[in-house]
């Protein structure tokens, strides 16, 4: 029962530090451009197959492509914003709710012509080796810690933290919380605010891309995976509060410990819609959020 | 209005009767040539495109091998066989339309099925009601049998079966395993193979000591391979689909969920999961109706699954998967139950169907009373290096199964 408990509090923190990843994209575009992007679910599942294509075609370690597809996503993150979306930032939140949507249909389609609809897995030679805790010498059954699900829990925090000096220490990131203020007033004092909202939404979809680079490793996925992890985002920047780094990962801590603790109860088969009723609950009751700031 | 009436009265009069001098005689000459044309509608676009496509194929080869060797023989004559395929787009309700279309304009004999328990669950229900005949190679659900219907039969065996022959195979290996642990994903047809295999457990005295639904498209089972891992099963069964099978068998290595065996009811059967899981696919067991390798002898044109899977790669350039197998099992009923009727009356040959008894390269024909094929799932099993093959029942198999499985740290 001990190792029961302690394997599912381990599980839970190594999937909050990758759900952290997978809400942070989202909650910043949110936060700053005030647009719930819908497209956020493919830019993941192209993380994902930047990975796959890397590791099948010239076996690169799947750790070491996560610079290549934060840069690609980067990239294609930056041209979206500048091309497409810039174009209605100041239309109602329908429209961009249609445009980022057509988006994700036409990013999955895609990927559906480019890499086929077959379910893909990264599978390294160490994938599924770790340490082993609390070791009980009778039956020799402990506490399992997949290195995989460490170094993606590792590497999803240090992106956190680097996202949050960024933001606080930075003159651009100062720049991209003044605009997520005030965009008017922000741009009186001199900050120009298209290039802001393309480089917010880059780095959005950039960590998008390292999001899909760990879950790769990590789980089977097609292109229609993007759907679930969209979906919970958008709980977890709902839970924590909308638009604060420290929101975010608080969220996913919450998240990830329903998950794994209704898995290990009887009530497993329901636990999204547990997920589901405290989102519901949370906005009744803190519609601000758990953390409750409303902006960076 | 009157006037009109009477009108449309005698048009109506005038024209059955002219439709009655112009119906053919009912006796065919024969030296004229007759041809027997079928109707399916298969998913050539949509979610199941793919196995849509190894349907069409399935279907496609055998009118060509079939009408090469002079057709199929109904009472003296030699008929040739067409078969006419529309899209029906994945859609369980566009394929009940294009199969109403297929009887009602298109004035086919016969129908064959589509693809997918929905798709085949609607289309059956139209052949009920114009009462023609169907025999279908892709719908193993069970609820599309339970309908009290009689026109509609299925080469797929049903969902309930697949995973007991894993179960028989790991018992008759290994008669001391006891404790079973079983994944459920939170889907119809998933529950249906759970519904099948939970009670045979019982039956076969082992103890069901972890049993639990994750929902469907989950992204992390690790709670519930935590959990089973606790109860030291020592095998363990997932009623799944191919990319939730995946997420157990990754999930269960980095939580180290040894067990002795596993098997899978979809997933470890398909190519890429071997691909996609590399070495950690070793060991796990998979159920299928049909693999090129069963050692089957038929009476049809293939005769057994080797030269079958031969002549279709010849054809196709890529080895046939049970899709395809299954897709001419139907069209090998028909032709054996129209032969014995001499006739291609949907009555008689509705009756020979249900007395159907044949050897096949895709085993022995013969359906339940509701329907559905009387036959046993053949287990796979991935292989050290890399391959996939068939390993029970033993009279067909290639190879003896590999067991146990050793724990992940000892591979």
């Amino acid at each position: 029962m001990g190792i029961l408990i302690g394997q599912s509090l381990v599980n839970a923190v190594l999937l909050s530090g990758m759900l952290a990843l997978v809400a942070l994209g989202f909650s910043i575009v949110w936060g700053v451009l005030k647009i719930i992007n819908l497209a956020h679910g493919s830019f993941i599942m192209l993380g994902a197959y930047v990975t796959f294509t890397l590791f099948s075609l010239y076996h690169v370690d799947p750790f070491l492509t996560i610079p290549v597809s934060m840069l690609a996503l980067f990239l294609l993150g930056y041209l979206i914003q500048t091309y497409i979306v810039n174009w209605v930032i100041r239309a109602p939140l329908l429209v961009t709710f249609l445009l980022t949507f057509g988006l994700d249909i036409i990013l999955i389609n895609l990927a559906l012509f480019v890499w086929q609809g077959d379910v893909r897995s990264v599978s390294p030679a160490y994938a599924g080796t770790g340490l082993t805790l609390f070791r009980d010498p009778v039956t020799s059954q402990g506490v399992q810690v997949p290195y995989v699900r460490l170094a993606a829990f590792a590497i999803s925090l240090v992106l956190a933290g680097l996202l949050y000096l960024f933001m606080s220490y930075t003159k651009l990131g100062r720049a991209i919380q003044a605009t997520g203020q005030d965009k008017d007033a922000a741009q009186l004092t001199g900050v120009r605010v298209a290039p802001t909202y393309a480089l917010t939404f880059a780095i959005g979809a950039a960590l998008a891309g390292a999001a899909g680079s760990l879950i790769s490793v990590m789980q089977p996925f097609d292109p229609n995976m993007g759907g679930g992890y969209r979906l919970r985002a958008f709980i977890i920047v709902v839970l924590g509060g909308l638009g604060s780094i420290p929101g975010v990962i608080l969220g996913s801590v919450l998240f990830a410990l329903v998950d794994v603790l209704v898995g290990i109860s009887p009530l497993a088969p329901l636990k999204d819609g547990v997920a589901f009723a405290m989102l519901v609950l949370v906005l009744i009751f803190r519609p601000t959020g758990i953390a409750g700031k409303a902006f960076y | 209005m009157k006037l009109h009436l009477s009108a449309l009265f005698c048009l109506l009069v005038v024209m059955s009767l002219a439709a009655g001098c112009m119906a053919p005689a009912p006796a065919a000459a024969p030296s004229k040539p007759c041809t027997i044309t079928f109707g399916a509608a298969v998913s050539l676009t949509g979610a199941t495109a793919k196995e849509g496509e190894y349907v069409k194929n399935g279907y496609n080869m055998f009118i060509e091998d079939t009408n090469k060797q002079g057709g199929f023989k109904v009472g003296k004559q030699q008929c040739t066989i067409s078969v006419k395929i529309y899209d029906d787009e994945s859609n369980a309700d566009t394929s009940a339309k294009l199969i109403e279309k297929l009887v009602t304009e298109d004035k086919v004999n016969l129908l064959l099925g589509p693809y997918g328990t929905g798709p085949v669950f609607s289309a059956s229900a139209i052949a009920e009601k114009y009462d023609v005949p169907m025999v279908e190679p892709g719908g193993a659900g069970i609820k599309i049998f339970t309908r009290g219907f009689k026109n509609v039969w299925g080469t797929l065996p049903a969902a309930g079966t697949y995973l007991k022959s894993a179960v028989d195979m790991i018992l008759a290996k290994d008669p001391s395993a006891k404790n079973v642990a079983l994944f459920i994903e939170n889907d119809s047809f998933s529950q249906e193979v759970a519904d099948g295999i939970t009670p045979y457990l019982k039956e076969k005295g082992l103890n069901l000591v972890y049993s639990e639904q994750y929902p469907k498209g989950t992204k992390d089972v690790s709670s519930l391979v935590t959990a089973a891992k606790a109860k030291n099963p020592d095998f363990v069964l997932g009623a799944s689909h191919l990319a939730d099978a995946e997420l157990v068998v990754k999930q269960a290595k980095d939580i180290g969920l040894n067990a002795k065996a596993w098997a899978f009811s979809v997933g470890p059967s398909t190519p890429e999961f071997g691909t996609a899981l590399g070495k950690d696919s070793t060991y796990i067991l998979g159920v299928t109706p049909w693999t090129p390798a069963m050692k089957f002898q038929g009476q049809d044109i293939y005769g057994t699954p080797l030269k079958f899977s031969e002549a279709f790669k010849a054809k196709y350039g890529y080895e046939p998967s049970y899709h395809s197998a299954s897709a001419v099992a139907t069209f090998i009923a028909f032709q054996k139950a129209i032969e014995a009727a001499g006739s291609v009356e949907p009555k008689a040959v509705r009756e020979q169907l249900g007395k159907l008894d044949v050897p096949t390269f895709y085993g022995q024909l013969k359906f339940a009373p509701e329907g559905i094929i009387v036959k046993p799932m053949g287990v796979v099993q991935w292989d050290t290096d890399g391959k996939m093959v068939s390993v029970w029942p033993k009279d067909i198999a290639e190879k003896d199964p590999l067991y146990p499985a050793p724990p992940w740290d000892k591979r």
